[in-house]
């Protein structure tokens, strides 16, 4: 974060080698430097939980005020404690460091990759509509199985669950809320057997021109319309 | 532009025409309502709601300076976008061939209206000519207004085409009463038949009762307004055309008395 009253400009008084502009591009720097730290995850570079939770803050005010989605993709890597038990925790962690260096290439640089907790990440594609989302989770479900990781010499196809969920402009959520909804899904991938995308059920767009066959064949057909499916309302 | 100048500080009646279908009329009938309007002595200010495509400047023949587009993007005064063609009747443009523009998000709507709001009350009666379709931006100045007028043609396509629009706005929006102007008909009787099914079918489907407003019969005069780029109430007041927006624009001046008696009423038992 570049603070303008700190840029690396001379010094206002035109002194060189000025040890209080020195010392405040110090600090500058090291401010930059303690703000990555907390909002990155040490084991994979990637944003962390303190992260996440701001920026999908952020992004949901923006769909509020723009009417464009936000979309959540939930991750969980399938089968860690099984790499963990056999080729011991160093090899579970390169397996995520790897896997996360994976999905960040197939990503947009706008999308937000962060990692949630254990082997579950997050990723927050910004004005991104559900279908748009539930192919971007496919995109990276192929790439996980097609791009095998080598631990301890041997190479180790990983494969990873998806669950996909949108914030709509209309919705009062809280992030907390939209997380937990997006998660449901991926425990729904997970128990259909992991390795694949489950998402909300995209709803009919709002604005989409609904008129039934019934509603269709009345106005073009004049005459006689069918019975009526609901009670009439009593004549006062 | 005296008259213009007077602030109305009570709101005006402000209607939306819409249509479903593009193509039956509805700028040209709006622009000539409006010069109905201002000659029977009202302020009348024209909207044009179709903010991707915008035609009433075309239509008039306008140079246009200023549009609601640039109010949006570079916060030109309102005020000043607003092009008069006569003492009474003012046109508020937007910008031809900016298709983005008509797909405006909620915070978006929100400064249209607050930019909207202010101008309106320099006039006694706007008229909004929204776009063809159900956009977003044709929902929300339906809902931005206290009356919404439905025009179509006979034809069965724009009949259903103004029947989905009816049916979103009110299952969606909440919009009870719906005020139906038939375009391009060849008589009355035509006209009379076309809005008895069309409301059949609401009242059966949707629980709702249309209003029919009138009905503009085909008129040769009509297009040669377009061609012109003059409204066919100046170019041909006597064509048969003309004398049912006479008509059109009486009912819609009773709007106007309607809700000044109303304001009374209710100021007298305030008071």
């Amino acid at each position: 974060m570049q603070n303008p009253l700190c840029s690396e400009t001379a010094c206002p008084l035109g002194a060189e080698d000025c040890p209080l502009c020195a010392e405040v591009q110090r600090l500058q720097s090291e401010c930059e430097r303690l703000h990555e730290l907390s909002h990155t995850d040490p084991l994979t570079g990637v944003f962390n939980r303190r992260h996440l939770m701001a920026a999908l803050d952020q992004e949901r005010e923006r769909t509020r005020r723009t009417g464009l989605p936000t979309s959540l993709i939930m991750i969980d890597l399938d089968h860690v404690k099984r790499i963990n038990d056999t080729y011991g925790h160093q090899a579970g962690d390169d397996a995520l460091k790897w896997v996360s260096q994976v999905w960040r290439k197939n990503l947009r640089r706008i999308d937000i990759l962060c990692r949630y907790g254990g082997e579950e990440f997050a990723v927050i594609l910004p004005g991104t509509r559900l279908n748009a989302a539930v192919r971007a989770a496919k995109r990276l479900r192929t790439t996980t199985e097609q791009s095998p990781v080598t631990l301890m010499g041997r190479k180790i196809t990983l494969t990873a669950s998806f669950g996909v969920d949108t914030f709509l402009d209309t919705e009062e959520l809280t992030s907390r809320a939209f997380i937990k909804r997006a998660d449901r899904y991926l425990l729904e991938a997970k128990i259909k057997g992991r390795n694949q995308v489950c998402c909300r059920k995209p709803e009919k767009a709002q604005q989409t021109i609904e008129v039934t066959v019934d509603e269709r064949a009345a106005l073009y057909g004049g005459g006689i319309l069918p019975k009526k499916k609901t009670a009439r309302k009593n004549k006062g | 532009m005296a008259e213009i100048s007077r602030h109305n500080p009570r709101k005006p009646v402000m209607a939306c025409m819409s249509s479903g279908k593009g193509g039956v009329g509805k700028t040209s009938l709006t622009v000539n309502l409006a010069f109905a309007l201002a000659q029977r002595g009202l302020r009348v200010l024209v909207v044009d709601g179709d903010l991707g495509l915008a035609n009433v400047d075309v239509l008039l023949g306008l140079q246009v300076q200023t549009t609601i587009n640039d109010i949006l993007d570079r916060e030109a005064d309102p005020l000043e976008a607003v092009v008069y063609l006569e003492p009474r009747l003012g046109i508020l443009p937007a910008s031809s061939g900016v298709p983005d523009l008509a797909k405006l998000g909620p915070e978006d709507h929100r400064q249209l209206g607050s930019i909207l709001l202010p101008i309106t009350r320099h006039f006694d009666f706007v008229l909004v000519d929204t776009a063809a379709g159900i956009g977003s931006s044709v929902l929300w100045f339906n809902t931005f207004v206290d009356y919404n007028i439905l025009l179509l043609t006979p034809d069965p396509t724009a009949m259903t085409d103004a029947y989905a629009l009816i049916k979103v706005l009110s299952r969606d929006y909440h919009r009870q009463t719906f005020h139906l102007i038939l375009n391009q008909v060849k008589n009355e009787a035509e006209a009379r038949q076309v809005y008895d099914h069309l409301a059949r079918v609401a009242s059966h489907f949707l629980s709702l009762n249309l209003e029919y407003l009138g009905a503009v019969p085909q008129d040769t005069s009509v297009s040669k307004g377009v061609r012109h780029q003059k409204p066919f109430i100046k170019v041909a007041p006597h064509s048969k055309a003309a004398i049912a927006i006479s008509g059109l624009a009486e009912r819609l001046k009773g709007w106007v008395t309607q809700k000044s008696a109303s304001r009374k009423t209710v100021g007298e038992a305030g008071g």
